[in-house]
């Protein structure tokens, strides 16, 4: 009886081994040959890719982009390709750009916060601080107020003094260049 | 979550903004009904061309401000080395920290809590009477600026009269 387990014990150890041995090859060369055909499926080109690429970069041709493609196994997240040198065309539409900008895009401040019945005759310019004065110390020292659209109102008030003011001093040394040279 | 202490930290400091307000800057949010969007007015700094002008810009904060920086765009015509043509300004305070893959700007330079949108408009005022050649935003402008000055002393003047309307 304890003859044949001391037999028994080191065969078991042999048969355990050879069978994780087993186990381990065959566990291991399917996962190899699972992963190197879907690293073949994807080397195979997408024609969905290649479509993608040419929309992208619709200044190459199609057999670069499948060469790309084909070379780096799909777009990696930055695909970039290698571009051509910009062509003469792209260089001469930027002084053609930098024509247009010079239209003014914008509207001047005096439109665009509708403040041209605050401007031109003298009396709206002295009316204007004679009413920062009726609010009281408001003009000279912006408050805080708990009301929200008092705060909107002095914020807009704010705003317009300012343009007001800037206007009114570009307007005063235009008199004075022009009284200058006169 | 979030928001609210956005909102809160953008509220206290429109207070701040608008109880002390810096020399030549006005800013608030377009209406309180959205505190996210704001504009303001930055005088052009004396002894520059753009001395005189007023010149609007629209601030919009994300909602996890202060921790991302806002943006900041002109919305006039603007003419300056560090300003992209459709007006959004290019400069280091608006970064957060770690944009800058050249290492241009040192950290310090760059967005963090701790600054403010006071700052930013400071800053940005002297960046109209400084230029940064760096980091050209607008290519032509920068190239004017470094080449022809008199010409574009001379635009931007322009830019400042049809700017008020004059």
């Amino acid at each position: 009886m304890s003859d044949q387990s001391s037999i028994n014990l080191p065969q078991i150890f042999v048969i355990l081994l050879v069978g994780f041995l087993l186990y381990r090859w065959f566990f291991i060369s399917s996962d190899a040959a699972g992963s190197r055909q879907s690293r073949q499926n994807g080397a195979r080109l997408n024609p969905a890719q290649v479509e993608q690429l040419s929309q992208m970069f619709p200044q190459l041709d199609r057999r670069q982009l499948m060469w790309e493609l084909q070379r780096n196994g799909g777009p990696p997240p930055s695909f970039q390709p290698q571009l051509p040198p910009l062509s003469s065309t792209s260089t001469g539409a930027r002084p053609g750009a930098a024509a247009v900008k010079p239209k003014p895009s914008h509207p001047d401040l005096i439109t665009r916060y509708n403040l041209s019945s605050k401007v031109g005759s003298s009396a709206a310019t002295e009316a204007l601080p004679a009413g920062a004065s009726a609010g009281a110390n408001t003009g000279k020292k912006p408050a805080w107020s708990q009301n929200k659209n008092e705060r909107q109102q002095l914020l807009q008030r704010r705003r317009e003094e300012m343009i007001l003011a800037a206007r009114r001093k570009m307007e005063e040394r235009d008199r004075a260049g022009a009284g200058g040279t006169a | 979550m979030a928001t609210s202490v956005a909102s809160k930290r953008l509220f206290t400091e429109y207070k701040h903004l608008t109880n002390d307000p810096p020399q030549g800057i006005t800013a608030g949010p377009v209406t309180e009904d959205d505190i996210f969007v704001w504009e303001a007015l930055i005088e052009g700094p004396e002894g520059t061309p753009f001395e005189g002008g007023v010149f609007p810009a629209e601030l919009k904060f994300p909602k996890d401000y202060p921790l991302a920086p806002p943006t900041m765009k002109f919305t006039c015509d603007m003419w300056h080395p560090n300003v992209y043509p459709n007006g959004n300004v290019c400069i280091s305070i608006l970064h957060a920290p770690g944009d800058d893959p050249n290492h241009y700007e040192h950290a310090s330079e760059r967005w963090s809590p701790i600054q403010s949108v006071e700052k930013i408009l400071i800053s940005v005022m002297s960046m109209l009477a400084e230029p940064n050649d760096e980091s050209p935003a607008n290519i032509d402008a920068a190239k004017m600026w470094r080449e022809r000055r008199g010409e574009y002393e001379r635009r931007v003047r322009e830019n400042v009269r049809r700017g008020l309307g004059l």
